[in-house]
């Protein structure tokens, strides 16, 4: 029983780094239909970016983890956020109805960023500052640290915010418009390109975030490792339906949880096609996902 | 209209700049050197392309080989099976004597087969499969021991010295890392009370494996084997250690890299890493580093010394056949007898692997690699 | 669906085929093994491409995990080989058979859904795949197999990099042919109907399950033939051959060439295979420069390099439609945000 609750608080770490980055997949695929295969990178050149900061701070003798974490959180997601709106200015808004097209460009995004931090950073890989250690609040044998309550909590909010953003406010409704239909929200005075720069930029933001605390949590990066858990992200969104703000929280915790259990409990080898298996079987019995609308749809 | 010109025009530069990549026959000996430049693998690529370069400047600066200078091709085969075969046609398209490199055994394997059809000699640096030798090509050497003498001597350190009775073992379905592992397992199995307890791998490029490690607290190992590379290897060792399971944590030589003790941090002290002796604990090394850092103002890498042992066997053999021919290239090579290295002396059996290669137990202390043992 | 069908080639396409055959035929004569190898490669993602393009191009469905079935062609033809010293050209009828069963498996639980979503399944189907190889023992694990032998024709061993290709040639042609015919036949057709419009088609008499099963078929078939060639060229095959990446590479081939052409394919193969080789001279830039020659590609000729002519007949009309039927999704969702 405690190692089963250990399995869950272990997928529920996981999953929480699914769950943001999933959120940029979903947005973009709300909006323009696209999957981003460069968002994974974005989440890459967060990190980077952080570690950049934490080195600048420490050179500038700052020292305090909580303010130093707190000014590396921010210049990461604010400079990952524009660099987000660079490449869908750059790559993809010249491709927006070339629905195959825009998918290579994007696969060009992803290479260029890769290879990008590569060249700027390096091709092994980096180690992030040790600055929180792995004391925290125990249940019974479970353990749990104070950062993995911080990345679960954090990430929470954030995601409540993104949803409320979305929901409740005018640009969130000029958002959702677009995705139902850009030329009828063209028509009713939507700034369209405006708009979509700016779902590219929150999603930037919440993957930079995902991004510095990777670095923080696992004290190492590199600039391959975008790739995979943008592979596993995309999965999430899919499997709680894509378009759909907290299906894509829901699928990215319920990936991360059922990748803990197939390791615990089948076997680490296996865990993946566990996990791609449950994702078929799931699509076939709903064919839009967890939380997925039916609607109508065009190839 | 004009488009389509201009995309043709673009279509035809880079065919002919495909083109005049190849062939060019100048004066100096062409030795390849095959390494990852690209993906997962660059960096350790990049030690071993330095090392290989410091080789041959080496020579030139005493005025070369045969009364012609040296030069090393190099190129990019990505650890990948389909880039490492082109790759070694356009080395041997260059006009490459013999070649001597190569880092990932999934790459060596199918290039060696190239290799074996153009009658090139292949000194592998650091391919440590058994199967590479194993084909019984007559030109496929390499200057690195084999996973099937690392894992029984993992196997004997574990039971002999640490007296561990329930052992796990972790590999990440590399091409090394499950050599190594299924060997380490060959050698426990039938031993009197000895349980591999735990046999399974985690997934290259992941960061979380404590659900993995939450199995393996469960089982109550006294040893726990990790046979993968080190970007994996610092964060098992270090979330093994977060999560506090029982007995000694051990790693392969793919991990006696200095970023392995970065990124466990605290949590490598104590870890054990079976590998073939460092340059720095070899009296014979102690110049090639100091050479090696002069040259690239950084400090060498797992194996840079066995590439600069590599790319010298292949010299040596140019200078005791005195032609460039490569058929007696290959003869000379195996025909290697006590050549003094960086890394010791140097033979080779009938399959082509390097005879006597030692390994030896490190244990990491105060963040550095000590040899077990020499307190 | 093919320039071939379409109205005359004009000056500058003509001229451009011929440049491209001339090539073809002169590369082995004049090329190095390297360039040979080279043209090798292009010719292996031309079948890769013609078989995807049966798939995405002809039948309108996204895979993201075709390598799955360009693995299963080059392990049966592997295993085969090597463990029950089955003949080169004995084996092929029996990796098309595989292929053409797990064609079956991937289709027939999938054909319901639409796009993207079947997108994530044939990635995930890829995935599996390319674990199963990794993890099984019977496959070799993540050692592969190894010691494939050369095919040979009666005494006549074809190993040098000349005979590679031209068994490379005589794949590919075959498989254009197959191509060529298939989009002419009573099936190209129904894909062209269920492709536009499945409710049309399907209220004229096209059943899609049926035609949608046939693409995924035909489509694995082709890419279980380049495999068994793959197994054989390279002697030595591991699963690392046969990732997604692999996957989403044969998908730029098809949409770098243009989308349902024929000629497009071939051009995209060979830039997907020239450009990497061409920028060697970068060394380290090299990726970067592939990255951002790859989005300059697309931004100058955002329908391919050779888009069919009745393809772009058609984007424009569906252009027009798209107008309309999103409005008609507006009325639908209308009620439900997101």
């Amino acid at each position: 029983m405690q190692v089963a609750l250990q399995q869950l608080v272990n997928g529920l770490t996981v999953g929480a780094f699914y769950a943001l980055i999933a959120l940029g997949y979903t947005m973009v695929y709300g909006i323009i239909r696209l999957i981003n295969f460069a968002h994974g990178d974005i989440y890459a050149v967060g990190a980077f970016v952080g570690l950049s900061l934490y080195g600048l701070l420490a050179a500038l003798r700052i020292q305090n983890p909580i303010l130093t974490t707190l000014l590396a959180l921010v210049v990461s997601m604010g400079f990952t956020g524009l660099l987000g709106v660079l490449l869908y200015r750059v790559a993809y808004r010249p491709l927006l109805h070339a629905r195959l097209s825009i998918l290579i460009s994007a696969i060009g995004g992803s290479l260029t960023l890769e290879y990008g931090l590569f060249l700027i950073y390096s091709p092994s890989f980096l180690v992030y500052p040790h600055l929180f250690g792995r004391a925290g609040p125990s249940f019974g044998s479970v353990d749990v640290s104070w950062l993995q309550v911080v990345i679960f909590v954090s990430g929470l909010v954030l995601m409540a915010a993104l949803y409320l953003l979305v929901h409740r406010t005018k640009i969130g409704m000029a958002m959702r418009a677009l995705a139902i239909n850009q030329d009828a929200a063209r028509l009713m005075g939507v700034d369209v390109d405006r708009v979509i720069a700016l779902t590219f930029f929150l999603g930037s933001v919440l993957a930079a975030f995902a991004g510095v605390l990777t670095g923080l949590y696992y004290s190492q990066i590199s600039f391959l490792m975008g790739f995979l858990i943008g592979l596993k992200a995309f999965t999430a969104a899919v499997l709680g339906g894509i378009g759909n703000i907290p299906g894509a929280v829901l699928g990215g915790f319920l990936l991360g949880i059922l990748e803990g259990l197939a390791a615990g409990y089948f076997s680490s080898r296996w865990k993946d096609v566990v996990a791609f298996a449950i994702l078929i079987i799931i699509l076939v019995v709903r064919p839009r996902g967890l939380l997925g609308e039916r609607v109508v749809e065009r190839m | 209209m004009q488009r389509w010109i201009a995309s043709l025009a673009v279509f035809a530069l880079l065919l002919s700049a495909a083109a005049t990549g190849a062939g060019a026959q100048g004066a100096a000996i062409k030795i390849g050197v095959p390494v990852p430049l690209s993906g997962g693998n660059a960096k350790m690529g990049d030690d071993i392309a330095k090392a290989a370069t410091l080789a041959v400047e080496e020579w030139n600066a005493k005025g070369g080989v045969l009364g012609r200078k040296l030069e090393i091709v190099s190129f990019d085969d990505a650890c990948d099976a389909q880039q490492s075969v082109t790759a070694a046609h356009k080395l041997i398209d260059a006009g490459v004597v013999a070649v001597a490199g190569g880092y990932c055994s999934s790459a060596a394997i199918p290039a060696s087969a190239v290799y074996h059809d153009a009658g090139v000699a292949f000194v592998a640096d650091a391919s440590s499969n058994p199967k590479l030798t194993d084909q019984g090509f007559e030109n496929v050497f390499r200057v690195i021991g084999r996973d099937d003498q690392q894992g029984p001597y993992a196997a004997g350190f574990m039971m002999k010295t640490l007296k561990a009775k329930r052992i796990a073992i972790i590999h990440d379905n590399t091409v090394y890392a499950k050599g190594l592992a299924d060997a380490t397992r060959a050698a426990l199995q039938g031993k009197p009370g000895v349980q591999v307890v735990f046999f399974d791998a985690v997934t290259p490029g992941e960061k979380d494996f404590s659900a993995i490690l939450t199995k393996v607290k469960s089982l109550n190992p006294e040893a726990t084997y990790y046979t993968g590379y080190y970007p994996e290897g610092g964060l098992i060792a270090k979330q093994f250690k977060e999560l506090g399971i029982s007995g000694k944590f051990l790693a392969g030589d793919a991990n006696n890299d200095p970023t392995f003790i970065k990124e466990a941090g605290s949590a490598s002290e104590g870890v054990f890493v079976t590998s073939t002796p460092l340059p720095q604990d070899q009296s014979t090394a102690k110049a090639f580093i100091e050479r090696y850092k002069k040259r690239w103002n950084q400090d060498p890498g797992p194996y840079s010394a066995l590439e600069y042992d590599a790319v010298n066997v292949v010299i040596d053999a140019i200078r005791r056949a005195k032609s460039v021919d490569r058929a007696a290239i290959i003869k000379a090579i195996a025909a290697t007898k006590n050549y003094r290295g960086a890394t010791g002396t140097i033979s080779f059996d009938k399959k082509g692997d390097r005879t006597s290669v030692l390994y030896i137990t490190y244990v990491i202390k105060d963040g550095k690699f000590v040899p077990y043992g020499a307190s | 669906m093919n320039a071939l069908n379409g109205p005359p080639l004009s000056r500058s396409r003509a001229a451009l085929a011929g440049a491209v055959a001339l090539a073809a035929l002169a590369l082995p004569v004049l090329g190095t093994p390297y360039l040979v190898d080279v043209g090798t490669q292009v010719l292996v993602y031309v079948m890769l491409g013609l078989g995807l393009n049966v798939v995405v191009g002809y039948a309108g469905l996204l895979d993201l995990g075709y390598a799955a079935f360009f693995a299963i062609g080059a392990y049966t033809t592997a295993l085969l080989m090597v463990q029950y010293h089955v003949a080169f050209w004995a084996t092929l009828p029996v990796a098309a058979l595989f292929t053409a069963i797990s064609g079956v498996v991937i289709g027939a639980p999938t054909l319901r859904m639409r796009s993207d979503y079947l997108a994530i399944v044939t990635l995930g189907f890829g995935e599996i795949v390319r674990i199963a190889a990794t993890n099984f023992t019977f496959t070799g694990g993540p050692e592969g197999i190894y010691g494939i032998p050369h095919p040979t024709i009666g005494e006549f061993v074809l190993r040098s990099p000349r005979a590679m290709y031209f068994l490379a040639m005589a794949f590919a042609l075959l498989v254009l042919a197959g191509s060529y015919n298939l989009a002419r036949s009573r099936l190209g057709r129904a894909w062209l109907a269920i492709r536009e419009d499945e409710t049309a088609a399907q209220a004229v008499g096209i059943y899609p399950v049926y035609f949608k099963l046939m693409a995924y078929i035909l489509g694995a078939v082709f890419a279980g033939a380049a495999g068994s060639f793959f197994a054989v060229k390279l002697t030595a095959i591991n699963p690392s051959s046969f990732t997604f990446i692999q996957s989403v590479t044969i998908l730029m081939v098809i949409i770098l060439g243009g989308m349902g052409s024929l000629p497009g394919v071939i051009l995209g193969a060979a830039v997907i295979v020239i450009l990497p080789e061409a920028l060697r001279g970068f060394d380290r830039y090299r990726m970067l420069a592939f990255g951002i020659g790859l989005i300059i590609l697309m931004l100058l000729r955002p329908q391919g390099l050779w888009p069919s002519r009745i393809g772009q007949i058609e984007r424009r009309a569906v252009a027009l439609s798209e107008a309309s039927a999103a409005a008609g999704r507006a009325v639908d969702t209308a009620s439900t945000p997101e």
